[in-house]
This record gives C-alpha cells, sequence and structure tokens, in this order.
C-alpha cells in the first residue's frame, strides 16, 4: 500500500479540519449542540483509528532486517530551499510510529465522555467545547506521528513547532486550576529549546555539501548544494564532514551544534535541570492530555537525540557520552528521590517518568547495541506503561475530584478490579520481571555496565527506591482501613477497561515477549552503534 | 580662502546648538526652532561644498538641495504649528512634559 | 539641457503610479466636498478603491526593468515594483479597517483617504528614490502627512499630543539625516546613489581628500558619521533604537486605522531605502554572493541596532497592558528582526527582509485590526477587555491568536517563513558574529512569544470581564480576518512564490 505514512499523519489532521469544518458550517446546517458534539467525536475516533490501524499495517509489513528507510513518500515542497516532503520509517522510527498510533488512538478513547460519573459541581472536561478540544487533539496527533516520520529536517521542525500550538490549548483550556501557568511554562520551555533547534538545523543545512560518495540531490534528482535531507546529513557527518567546518566561539562546529540540538531535545525529555515544566503540565493536563505528553511527547526528546544528535553528529555525540550518562543517571536518581517526597498522585507520576527517562539517556550514551535497544524499548514500555498510570489517576479523579495519596485509605476492598489494575502499572513500571519494564531496564543496564559500571550501580540502586515509593503508595491508598468517604466508590467502567485492559495486557506481553519490539529496532540500532563506537 | 572647513565648522556647531535645543528646551515651539537651526546648518553645509568641493569644480547642485530645503522646512513648519495649534487647543500649554496623557 | 529635458519627459511614462495616486489626492479632496448624505462613507471608499485599482492597473502595465527615470532622481526596478504592491496592499488594507471604523468621523473620511493617498505616493518615492535628495523628499513628504494623519482627531488630547510628538522626533530625525546627506555630499560630490556607489569604494584610496579632511582616519569618521546620520532619518521610519522614541506614544495616540497603516507601511518604505541606500551605494554583486565595498563596517553597525532593537522592544513589550502601547513595542522588536536581514548584507538577507514585509503585514495589520473591532466594540484597549473574547466573538479571537502566533514566529504560519529566511540568511553567512545576533534573535522569539501569549490566555483561557455579550464582527471585517489567516496559512505552507518574487526584485538591485 503506496503513502502509508501520509496516510496515517494525515488521517488526525483530517479528521480536525473536519470538525472544523463541521463547526463552521453549523449555523449554515442548523445543528443542535448536540448533534455537533456527537458528530465530532466520531469523527475523532474514526481518524484516529485509522491512522492507528495504518501503523499497525506498518507492523506487519516492516522489515526489520533493512536498514533504510521503508514505506519512503518524498517530494520537493520549496525549490529554492531544496526543502522536500520526505517521510519514511526505519528501525529507529518505527517503534515510535506505532507507539504514537497506539497511544493516540487509547487517548482518542479516553476523551469520550460515556459512562462518566456525572457531578454537576465538576463537569467532566471532555463535555466543555467539545469540537475544539477533539481538534486539537487530532491535530496533536498528526503532527506527533510527523516528527517521527519525517526524514527533511525542515518538515521534522515544523511538525516538532506543529505540536506545540495544540498542545498549550489542550492544557490551558481543558486542565486543572493552574492550568495557565502549566501551559505557558511548557510553552516557553519547548519553545526556547526549539529557537536554538532552528539555528542549529539551518546551520548544518549550510554546512551540508557534496561530498566524494555522497551526492546531495533532490527527490527528482536536481542536484543541489545544500540539504535538508536526514539521511543525507547522516551520511556527511557519519563521513566527518561538519568535525572539519568552521569553530564558532572557539568551539568546534559540531560541537555546538550538537549542544543546541540537544538541549531542544533534552527539554522534551525531559532532562534534570529542565525538567520543571513536566510535573506542572502532567498535574494540571487533563488525562488523555497526560496520556499523550507522558506516552509520546517525552519520546520525541529520545527520539531526536537518537535520529539527529546521534545520527548525524557522531562524532560530537562521542564527546559528550560521559555528560549525557551522567545528566540520564541523575534524572533516574533525582527523579526516585523526588518522588518519594510526593503527596499528589499524579505528580509522583511525573516524576517517575522523569526517573524513567532516565534509564534511556543512560542506556543510550553507552552506545553498545544492547544498550541502544534496551534505551530504545524503555522509550516503548514507558510510553505504554506511563499511558497506562496517567489512566488509572484519571479514573480516581474523575471519581473523587482530588488525587492525594494521603486522602485515600483501603481501596482495595472496594474497588478490587482498580486495585488489580494499578498494582499491574506499578509493578510493570518499577521493572516486576515478566512485566515489561524489567525487560528494558535490564537491557539498558546490562548493556551499559561495560562502560559505566560506578553509573549503573547507582542507578540499579535507585530502583529499590522506586520500589519503594510505589509501594509505599499501594500501602497508603489500597490497604489499611477504608476511607469512610469512599464508600460508595464506583469501580472501573467499561470505556476505562477499553483503555486500561489493552495497555495492561501489552505491559505483561512485551514483558515475556519484547522481541517483538526489538526486530523491528535492532537492524537499525545496530549499525548506528557501529557508527557510534567508530567505525575505524 | 580655499578650504571649506570654516563654514563647514559653524554648521557643525549650528547643528550641535539646534540638536541640544531639541533635547534640553522642553516647549515645542522652541523645539522647533531648533529642528530649523538644524535644518540650516544641513543648508550651510550643502553650500560649503557646493562652492568649495573637496574635488573638481564649483556645481550648482547642493545650491538646488538647499532651495529644497528651504521648501520642505516651510512645509514641516507649518504642519507643525498646526500639530501645536491643535494641542494648546485642547491642553492650554505647549510644554513637552505637561503632555502626559500618553503612558510613558 | 535639451537632452535631459527629454530625459524627464521620457520618464513620465514609467511613472504612471505615480501620476495616478498624485491625480486620486487631488480627486479625493474633490470628490469629498461633491458626496453629501447617507451614501457618502461608502461612495468615499469606494473612490479611494477605484484610485488603488487604477494605481495597481498602472503598476502592472508598468515595465520593472531596471533603468533611471528623470535623471536618475528615481530608479525603476523590481525592487521598487516590490514595495509599490506591498503598500497598495497596505492601503486597501488599511481602507478595509476605516470602512466601519467610529474613529474616522463622516465628515473627515475624505480628508483622511486623500491625504492617506498622499502618503502612499510618498512611499512609492521613497522605494524608488535613486538619489539622496529623493530620499529626504520622499520622506518629509509621508512624515509631513503622517503628522496630520496622526493628529487626526484634533478634539482629542490623546492624538493631538501624538502628533506632536511625532512632528518633534520627525524633525529631529529628518534633520539628522538632512546633515548626513550634506556629508555625503561633501565627501563625494554628488547625491545620485549610482553615481556614490563607486566613489564610496575608490575613497579610501583617494590620498586627496584624506589629506584635505586631515588624515585619512578622520575621512573615514567623516564617512561612518555621515552613514549613521542618515540611517538616523531611515531608522525613525522603521521605529528602530535610537529613534524609536515617537512609536509608542503615536501608536495609542493615532487614530487605530492610521496606527495599523503606520506600523506597516512607513515602516517597509525605511526598509525600502535603506535596502537601496546599502545595496546600490556600499555593495556590490560579486560570485553570487555581496561584497561590502566600503571601509565602514556598516553590517556591524546594523547587527548592532538589530540586536538592541530586537532586545529593547520585546522587553519593553513585556510589561505592557494597553494594546496599542503593547503592538508598538512589539512593532520594534520586528524592525530589529528585520535589520538582521540587513545585516547579514547578503542577497538572501535582503530577501528575507522583503519577505518578512510582505508576511508583516498580514499579521500586524490583522492584529490592529482586531484591536480596531475591540476599540470600536467594547471601547477597551486594555488587556483586560479581551479576556473571554473567545466565547464573545469566537471568530475574532482565533484570527487574532492565529496573527499573534505568527508574529511569534511559528509554523505552520508566514511569520514562520519570514523568520526562517532572517536566520538563514544569518547562518549562511556563518561566523561567530552571525551566530551570536542569530542566537539573540532566537532568544528574542521566545521572549516575544511571552506577552503575545498574555494575550491569547486573556482571550481564551479567561472568562470574560463582566457582562460580556457576544460582539457583532462586520462582514468587511470577517472577510479580511479570513483572508489574512488564509494568507499567513498559505504562505507558511507554500513561500515558493513570495521567495522567487523577493529574489527577483533582489536582484534587480544589483544588476544595473
Amino acid at each position: 500500500m503506496p503513502h502509508l505514512l501520509t496516510y496515517a499523519i494525515f488521517a488526525p489532521l483530517a479528521g480536525s479540519a473536519a470538525i472544523v469544518l463541521l463547526v463552521l458550517l453549523r449555523p449554515l446546517l442548523r445543528l443542535p449542540k448536540e448533534q455537533v458534539d456527537s458528530a465530532s467525536r466520531l469523527f475523532a475516533l474514526v481518524s484516529s483509528g485509522l491512522s492507528f490501524a495504518l501503523t499497525l499495517l506498518l507492523w506487519a509489513q516492516f522489515d526489520g532486517a533493512r536498514t533504510g528507510p521503508q514505506f519512503v513518500d518524498h517530494a520537493v515542497w520549496i525549490r529554492g530551499f531544496n526543502i522536500e516532503y520526505f517521510v519514511g520509517a526505519d528501525g529507529i522510527s518505527i517503534a515510535m510510529i506505532i507507539l504514537s498510533g497506539l497511544i493516540s488512538f487509547i487517548a482518542t478513547i479516553a476523551s469520550m465522555p460515556w459512562w462518566v460519573h456525572d457531578d454537576p459541581q465538576h463537569p467532566h472536561f471532555s463535555k466543555r467545547m467539545v469540537p475544539g478540544y477533539l481538534a486539537l487533539l487530532l491535530l496533536l496527533q498528526g503532527a506527533m506521528l510527523g516528527v517521527f516520520c519525517a526524514l527533511d529536517f525542515f518538515l521534522f521542525y515544523v511538525f516538532w513547532e506543529l505540536m506545540l500550538l495544540p498542545m498549550y490549548f489542550l492544557i490551558g483550556i481543558w486542565g486543572g486550576p493552574r492550568k495557565e501557568y502549566a501551559a505557558i511554562k511548557f510553552f516557553l520551555y519547548t519553545l526556547a529549546g526549539s529557537v536554538l533547534m532552528l539555528l542549529a538545523v539551518i546551520g548544518l543545512y549550510y554546512g551540508s555539501r557534496s561530498i566524494p560518495g555522497v551526492p546531495l540531490a533532490l527527490a527528482d534528482g536536481t542536484p543541489v548544494q545544500h540539504t535538508f535531507n536526514m539521511l543525507a546529513l547522516a551520511q556527511l557527518g557519519q563521513r566527518g564532514l561538519f568535525q572539519t567546518l568552521t569553530s564558532l566561539f572557539g568551539y568546534r562546529f559540531d560541537r555546538v551544534v550538537w549542544l543546541a540540538l540537544f538541549i531542544g531535545f533534552a527539554i522534551k525529555i525531559p532532562m534534570f535541570p529542565f525538567h520543571t515544566w513536566l510535573p506542572d503540565a502532567h498535574v494540571e493536563a487533563p488525562t488523555p492530555i497526560s496520556v499523550i505528553l507522558a506516552g509520546v511527547l517525552l519520546k520525541m526528546g529520545g527520539y531526536g537525540i537518537l535520529r539527529v544528535n546521534f545520527g548525524i553528529l557522531p562524532e560530537a555525540t562521542r564527546f559528550f557520552a560521559d555528560m549525557i550518562a551522567v545528566f540520564g543517571t541523575i534524572n533516574i536518581v533525582y527523579g526516585a528521590f523526588v518522588c518519594l517526597a510526593q503527596k499528589d498522585l499524579k505528580k509522583l507520576i511525573a516524576y517517575s517518568s522523569v526517573s524513567h527517562m532516565g534509564f534511556v539517556l543512560l542506556g543510550m550514551a553507552a552506545f553498545t547495541p544492547q544498550a541502544l535497544s534496551g534505551a530504545m524499548l524503555q522509550m516503548w514500555t514507558h510510553g505504554i506503561v506511563s499511558a497506562m498510570l496517567f489512566l488509572i489517576v484519571g479514573v480516581l479523579y474523575d471519581r473523587a475530584h482530588h488525587r492525594e495519596i494521603e486522602g485515600f485509605g483501603g481501596l482495595a476492598a472496594r474497588v478490587p478490579e482498580y486495585t488489580a489494575l494499578m498494582g499491574l502499572a506499578f509493578f510493570a513500571s518499577m521493572g516486576l520481571p515478566g512485566l515489561c519494564g524489567f525487560v528494558s531496564e535490564f537491557m539498558v543496564f546490562y548493556g551499559t555496565f561495560a562502560v559505566y559500571q560506578t553509573l549503573v550501580i547507582v542507578s540499579a540502586s535507585a530502583v529499590i527506591i522506586t520500589a519503594s515509593y510505589y509501594l509505599w503508595t499501594i500501602q497508603r491508598m489500597f490497604l489499611g482501613k477504608l476511607n469512610e468517604k469512599y464508600r460508595d466508590l464506583a469501580d472501573v467502567n467499561w470505556r476505562e477497561r477499553l483503555t486500561l485492559y489493552p495497555l495492561g495486557a501489552l505491559s505483561i506481553f512485551f514483558g515475556f515477549y519484547p522481541q517483538a519490539v526489538l526486530d523491528l529496532v535492532n537492524g537499525s540500532l545496530q549499525q548506528m552503534s557501529h557508527v557510534l563506537r567508530g567505525a575505524f | 580662502m580655499i578650504l571649506p572647513s570654516a563654514y563647514l565648522v559653524v554648521g557643525a556647531l549650528l547643528f550641535g546648538l539646534g540638536l541640544c535645543g531639541v533635547l534640553v528646551r522642553r516647549n515645542a515651539l522652541t523645539a522647533f526652532m531648533s529642528v530649523e537651526l538644524m535644518l540650516n546648518a544641513a543648508n550651510l553645509t550643502f553650500l560649503a561644498f557646493a562652492r568649495h568641493p573637496l574635488r573638481g569644480a564649483p556645481s550648482l547642485d547642493g545650491s538646488a538641495i538647499a532651495f529644497f530645503v528651504i521648501a520642505v522646512a516651510a512645509a514641516e513648519a507649518s504642519v507643525g504649528l498646526a500639530v501645536v495649534i491643535a494641542v494648546f487647543r485642547s491642553r492650554g500649554t505647549v510644554e513637552i512634559d505637561a503632555l502626559r496623557s500618553l503612558r510613558h | 539641457m535639451e537632452a535631459a529635458i527629454a530625459r524627464n519627459l521620457g520618464s513620465l511614462g514609467a511613472f504612471l503610479p505615480e501620476i495616478v495616486l498624485s491625480a486620486g489626492v487631488l480627486a479625493l479632496f474633490l470628490l469629498d466636498l461633491v458626496f453629501r448624505g447617507e451614501g457618502r462613507r461608502g461612495r468615499l471608499t469606494w473612490a479611494f478603491g477605484i484610485v488603488l485599482a487604477l494605481a495597481a492597473a498602472a503598476l502592472a502595465v508598468t515595465p520593472s526593468s531596471p533603468r533611471g527615470l528623470f535623471n536618475g532622481m528615481v530608479v525603476q526596478d523590481g525592487l521598487g515594483t516590490f514595495f509599490k504592491w506591498l503598500f497598495l496592499a497596505t492601503a486597501a488594507y488599511t481602507a478595509g479597517i476605516v470602512v466601519h471604523s467610529k474613529e474616522i468621523s463622516r465628515a473627515r473620511l475624505g480628508e483622511f483617504y486623500a491625504l492617506l493617498l498622499a502618503v502612499l505616493l510618498g512611499m512609492d518615492l521613497m522605494a524608488v528614490s535613486g538619489d539622496l535628495l529623493m530620499v529626504y523628499l520622499s520622506l518629509e513628504l509621508v512624515s509631513l502627512v503622517s503628522y496630520a494623519l496622526a493628529g487626526f482627531r484634533k478634539d482629542d488630547v490623546r492624538s493631538a499630543e501624538a502628533s506632536l510628538k511625532y512632528v518633534i522626533y520627525g524633525g529631529v530625525a529628518s534633520g539628522i539625516m538632512l546633515f548626513g546627506i550634506s556629508y555625503m555630499y561633501g565627501l563625494f560630490g554628488t547625491t545620485d546613489l549610482a553615481l556614490l556607489g563607486p566613489k564610496i569604494k575608490a575613497f579610501s584610496g583617494e590620498v586627496f581628500v584624506a589629506q584635505t579632511l586631515g588624515g585619512a582616519t578622520a575621512a573615514q569618521l567623516a564617512l561612518v558619521v555621515a552613514v549613521m546620520f542618515v540611517l538616523a532619518g531611515v531608522g525613525y521610519k522603521m521605529a528602530s533604537v535610537p529613534w524609536h522614541m515617537w512609536c509608542p506614544d503615536v501608536y495609542e495616540g493615532a487614530p487605530t486605522p492610521f496606527t495599523a497603516f503606520l506600523s506597516v507601511g512607513p515602516k517597509a518604505a525605511g526598509f525600502a531605502v535603506a535596502l537601496r541606500f546599502f545595496g546600490v551605494g556600499f555593495t556590490e554583486a560579486a560570485g553570487g554572493g555581496l561584497v561590502n565595498t566600503a571601509t565602514v563596517p556598516w553590517p556591524a553597525i546594523v547587527g548592532i541596532l538589530a540586536a538592541i532593537t530586537m532586545t529593547l522592544g520585546n522587553i519593553t513589550a513585556l510589561g505592557q497592558t494597553n494594546l496599542k502601547r503593547l503592538l508598538a513595542y512589539s512593532s520594534i522588536a520586528h524592525a530589529g528582526y528585520l535589520l538582521m536581514g540587513l545585516a547579514a548584507a547578503s542577497i538572501l538577507g535582503f530577501q528575507s527582509v522583503l519577505v518578512y514585509l510582505a508576511v508583516y503585514l498580514f499579521m500586524n495589520l490583522g492584529a490592529f485590526l482586531v484591536v480596531a473591532i475591540m476599540a470600536a466594540r467594547t471601547g477597551g484597549e486594555d488587556i483586560s477587555a479581551y479576556r473571554g473574547l473567545v466565547r464573545r466573538a469566537p471568530f475574532t479571537a482565533i484570527a487574532f491568536t492565529v496573527f499573534l502566533f505568527s508574529l511569534t514566529g511559528l509554523p505552520p504560519l508566514a511569520g514562520f517563513t519570514g523568520k526562517y529566511l532572517l536566520f538563514a540568511a544569518l547562518l549562511q553567512q556563518g561566523g561567530s558574529w552571525y551566530v551570536a545576533l542569530a542566537i539573540v534573535g532566537a532568544i528574542n522569539s521566545a521572549i516575544s512569544l511571552y506577552y503575545y501569549l498574555r494575550i491569547v490566555k486573556a482571550m481564551v483561557l479567561e472568562p470574560p470581564a463582566g457582562a460580556g455579550g457576544p460582539i457583532e464582527v462586520p462582514r468587511t471585517y470577517g472577510a479580511l480576518l479570513a483572508g489574512s489567516m488564509a494568507a499567513l496559512l498559505f504562505f507558511g505552507l507554500f513561500w515558493s512564490p513570495l521567495y522567487g518574487a523577493s529574489l527577483r526584485a533582489t536582484q534587480a538591485l544589483f544588476r544595473g
């Protein structure tokens, strides 16, 4: 099936456009508000589901043994600047594309207000300005997929920025009490990082030129002087072109550019000390947006570092590898300790994300195939598990309207199904063997141990803290005496089952069969590891 | 006298006086007079260079420009004074510092 | 003499748009007396529109192949034509804002349109001035009429005050510029830009001039000072530091439709002059790029001005609550961004200025249109008046959001296209100094997001203030908003046409 990726990216965008069109036509067609709302929900489910189905088709058709991009769509976009519409999936992006499709669809289902316990004092967020919410949600989904699929750097940047606008409004309009602060903080942090990234992108563009063995050309074969083609840039970078360019501010060109790009991506991951936007954004965002934020958005940072920093500037990456590893360890340890001090359940999970994304950084820094695959798998499992965790918090928040850990107690007796699901998610997240978190963390440790022994030992001890904050939370919330306030707490409903069970099943499935993902990514990552460890 | 430097010095002094006048004096009318001083300083310089060019024969270009400037200065003064009158009507003063209805 | 007169007469054919505009000014003053009664507003607007259409038609039929007119006073080339289209669009947009504006009373509408045409004429002349004298005269034409338009509401204290400040700052700026021109004339014996170019190039080698002025250093200094002085007049039109002081007061005090016009038209005209002044006088094309032929480090001077201008504009804008003042500081910041393109001193740099100005037209006029709507419907210019606008006038609020994000420079909106090209121009030059300037620009973009978002936040995230019923927006305004949004989206995604047009315009500057 040709243009598979393009369809997957533009299905949500088309859904978004359809909703906007519907709203514009509403006065003409004299549709009542309820009908527009339900129609928008239908559009959202269909387009998001379609996009997800297409990514599944990708999975079926993807050939993990090949290292080059597959499902390529390639056309000239803006000729004057050699900008192209160039999308494709290779081992580095395919897992993220599928994850993005899955989490997007789950988030869309979670955005449906069905079976919500109606409470006049706390109207459910998904009943306010429904078409606007769904249009933005779909725009966000399309942009995220675009980021993972883009192989033209300019296109990548456009999708990267495109994602900011819907996110700002989704948090800002439909968020919690401090939503305005959280939304603006998220926007400012990300934009500050991405403007530097823009300069780096342009710098790489002007640094690129045809060298023997790497001719630069547009999709239609026109030879060009400079290029935004990420694959061509990677080839140039691996042949050492960017190391030889005129230095900037007395530092080597490739290192300055590397740092500018890295800061942009590190803010997204989020890496300590750029992480402070994350807890605010998570706490204030509505549940489905938290799901997308943790499940997909954070992965963009890791993906960007792999694709751009590692792929295009391997020499500078070697120079900075120790720094990445140290910051990764700081993320793991710092995140875990901060979790211990949290009283808000959602904030706890937000900080646990900081901790878990540290594994990604640590694994990437080691350059061994096992560690790189571990980092990729960690992004995948964290995407599934953190999405599940945020959904679970959402379930409780919808009913109790607060998230104070201490405010609950003894819930296990009242809501057993919920307790079991939460236990599953917690254990998967802390890396219990048999669940998916274990495999990825183990692979990171295993692959990294030979390179950064001390850091691995420090990080591994932090796993104990992870276990303790999760277990302590379970104890405080579910065990002990039942808090009388929650005598009538309802267990999970069908909408929630629809989102939680698939994720729960996946977290068990990948605990036993991580190979399903590893098969997709191994080929490309082995080659990358080869390049990074010095192909000489 | 071959060098136009004497004229230039006078021109520069006039220009400086005008500029200081605008910056220091806060009466709109005085400010206008100072601006006129600056324009005339430029005129003097044009004429000096026209009469004593750094190279080549004297030309009439500079003198012609001076005429244009005089005309423009007249137009500027007329518009400027009209504005001053409008302000005086509404505020009863033309002291620039007294005009504070626009926030600083 | 005979030949010169013949050349002048021969130039008239290529001067058709300006002739149409001059006739239009007179015609509108006359029609102002003729049209009375109910339909006056509409008829005058139609008359204004017809003059613009005629001028556009004249512009379309006038060739734009590079040549000098009126013995070099005026230059006909692609750059001039590009700017003339830009100015026509600005004037047409402004007329669209004026139609329903309560600030311009029915009785004085004819006057307003006639004066607006006069400013338009002046800006056209600025864009095609081939001689420093012509630059001065056309700049004064724009200034003098602008003073009157800024103080158009004579009875309004703020309007009169704005006008007075504008007059005084403007007088000083043009005086400084004229003094600079007098030294340019003295140093080189001519004010013709085309002739100045080679002479400036040869200047550092001229022993005689250096000796008469008291040494080579003194001669260089005289040239640098003269250039800086000439920049004053131009910088005043661009609203760049340190000639920006008039900007917030005048923007706030002037009638909103004219503020809108002022924020785009004269600023663009200032850049037209600067591009020609530096492009023709100080650079020449060599090996596909541009070379600074003078020993004057003008790219550095302009670059430093750019950095200071955008930083000051953005930092000051952070604290503003009056929308017109906020947009005034934002417009200062944008002058700073635009100066980056000039500082790049390359074909791409000049191009980026053109593209940015074209894009800026839609986003800034759009923003002022919203301010005009709000001022007319709610009487508020303060940010608090915009609270909850998305519930009271959803379309207007969404449009304003689009304009503000475009001003920030976020893709896929056209503001990003402009910013991208500006940064690309700097980074194409490479070197730490240009990269540093680009970084300052990038950081400024992030700062600007904060105050633009404050408006978005008030409109979209906050509940309406007090009794906020729905706001009726006239159809003309709705169409303008929709058109601007469409243009911003189009030029954000497919900017090849704009890029190509700017390339042709810039290349024309260096062909002759």
